[in-house]
């Protein structure tokens, strides 16, 4: 019956809209995971990042959110490494001596290695501060306690510099997937997408480096 | 300085690959080539060096090509790694040993893809790409004698951009290059040509499905819009086309009837 949705999702392109779609719903996710995290340097004591993830807690749609990025994650990896392999094949053998015509970038050459970087940092990060959240644990200690450690602030920066790679490839490549191309927007959104790497990565990576480095607000 | 004392003329080291069938293994033949002449096209010197071997009794390198000006599309060659060698948009019957130094090693081998499997030494079979156009790449009505050149208004720019499309000589270059060994860039082209033209339009939807599908099933990669494509094709055709195709398949899968 829905043969011909079936067909086009596991076609070569379809795969790639899954993935740009997928993508691009975990980017606006970060953009609005940034801003809440802002609120750590509202105040000295941390009080008002605490009401802030006190509020995202007791919010009752909070589980649908949490399986609805799940669900994106899952599907964003398995297409991920789908299409991954499906290009190691096609290749067959390959090239003994291999220059690049200048077209890669430091990004796209490595999405398949960034992303896996940032899937082992994701699990840190669950570890960290989902399944060490408990009632009357102040949330802002949590991230004291954690990002003061050098391992702890490592792992922080190194992911956030993967993620930077990632998204600065990867927003106008999604563009460009789902057929968004135009002779006067593209250009800017080329540059727009390295920007927005550099500002998600950057961002969040002022975080182990304030705890680490200034002891956080306490 | 070359062994003839002149700068017109310089010495190789080739580095070329032999495949005796698609079933063997394969390697690179280390061969000295001297006083090359730098006025030779880079297909010439393999003639040079093709000569030297039957005259030594064995069997010459086969490679492909027929127009040797660049419009055909049956060169092809990665040279030291690069598709149609080191200068941006031109074929390897295009490229000339000027652009070579005395001395240099050259590295030639097949392109390589799954979908383009090795004959012969350099020679690739390329008749995936005509499976792919078999499968929608034209247009079936009998377009008749030209009509009168205002009959039918296109767009100026849409007219340049089928023009550019259909610059795509078929050479498979674009394979060679993208990291992932997709065909996208060839088959943009050939579905973007058609797209844009009202000639096109009856058998839009149907086309852009069948040829994706058939570009699947030849075993090319997925696109990652790493862009190399571009950069290596002879005839600089633009990676917008392939954002046209996305478009113009999303379209036909998810708007059109076709295929339910
Ligand atoms: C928050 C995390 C992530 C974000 C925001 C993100 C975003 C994106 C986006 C927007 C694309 C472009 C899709 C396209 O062009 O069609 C992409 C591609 C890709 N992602 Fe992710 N991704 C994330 C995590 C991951 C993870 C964990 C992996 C692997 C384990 C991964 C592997 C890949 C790969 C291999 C590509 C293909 C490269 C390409 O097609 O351009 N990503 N990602
Ligand atoms: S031989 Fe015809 S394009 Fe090179």
């Amino acid at each position: 019956m829905l043969s011909w949705l079936s067909r086009t999702a596991s076609s070569s392109i379809g795969k790639k809209v899954l993935m740009a779609l997928t993508g691009l719903c975990l980017i606006g996710f970060l953009v609005v995971h940034l801003l809440g995290n802002l609120s750590f340097y509202a105040d000295a004591d941390g009080a008002a990042f605490d009401h802030y993830a006190e509020t995202l807690d007791s919010n009752p749609l909070l589980p649908i959110a949490e399986i609805g990025l799940l669900v994106l994650f899952v599907a964003h990896i398995a297409l991920a490494l789908r299409v991954t392999a499906q290009n190691r094949d096609a290749r067959k053998k390959g090239y003994a001596v291999r220059t690049d015509h200048g077209a890669r970038t430091p990004g796209s050459a490595t999405m398949m290695l960034t992303g896996l970087v940032i899937l082992v940092f994701l699990v840190v990060h669950l570890a960290h501060f989902r399944l060490q959240k408990a009632e009357g644990v102040s949330m802002a200690g949590l991230v004291r306690h954690e990002l003061g450690k050098p391992l702890g602030a490592g792992v922080y920066v190194v992911g956030m510099i993967a993620l930077a790679m990632h998204v600065s490839h990867a927003f106008q490549s999604a563009l460009q997937t789902l057929g968004i191309n135009h002779p006067k927007y593209t250009p800017l959104a080329r540059k727009f997408s390295l920007v927005l790497g550099v500002v998600l990565g950057l961002g969040f990576a002022t975080f182990p480096l304030y705890v680490f480095f200034l002891g956080g607000n306490a | 300085m070359s062994a003839h004392g002149s700068s017109d003329s310089i010495n190789l080291t080739l580095h070329v690959w032999r495949q005796s069938g698609p079933e063997d293994k394969g390697g690179f033949e280390v061969r000295r080539l001297n006083g090359v002449s730098t006025h030779m096209s880079f297909l010439e010197m393999l003639d040079v060096m093709n000569e030297q071997l039957v005259a030594e009794g064995r069997e010459p390198v086969a490679f492909d090509h027929d127009c040797r000006e660049g419009i055909c599309g049956m060169c092809s060659l990665v040279i030291n790694g690069q598709v149609h060698g080191p200068i941006p948009e031109i074929t390897t019957c295009q490229l000339h040993m000027r652009h070579f130094k005395d001395g240099d090693s050259i590295y030639i081998e097949p392109f390589r893809a799954g979908a383009f499997p090795v004959l012969r030494d350099l020679v690739v079979d390329r008749s995936a790409f005509d499976r792919i156009i078999a499968a929608g790449g034209y247009v079936s009505v009998a377009t008749g004698n030209p009509q009168d050149a205002n009959a039918l208004p296109i767009p100026k720019r849409n007219a340049d951009l089928a023009m550019d499309a259909a610059a795509c000589i078929g050479c498979g270059g674009c394979v060679a290059a993208c990291p992932n060994a997709a065909a996208m860039l060839f088959t943009s082209a050939k579905v973007s040509q058609m797209a844009l033209l009202p000639q096109g339009q009856p058998e839009r939807d149907r086309r852009v499905l069948a040829m994706v599908q058939q570009m699947d099933a030849e075993g090319f990669g997925n696109c990652t819009n790493e862009f190399e494509c571009m950069a290596a094709c002879p005839k600089g055709i633009d990676v917008s086309n392939i954002a046209r195709m996305n478009r113009e398949y999303l379209r036909a899968s998810m708007c059109s009837a076709e295929g339910a």
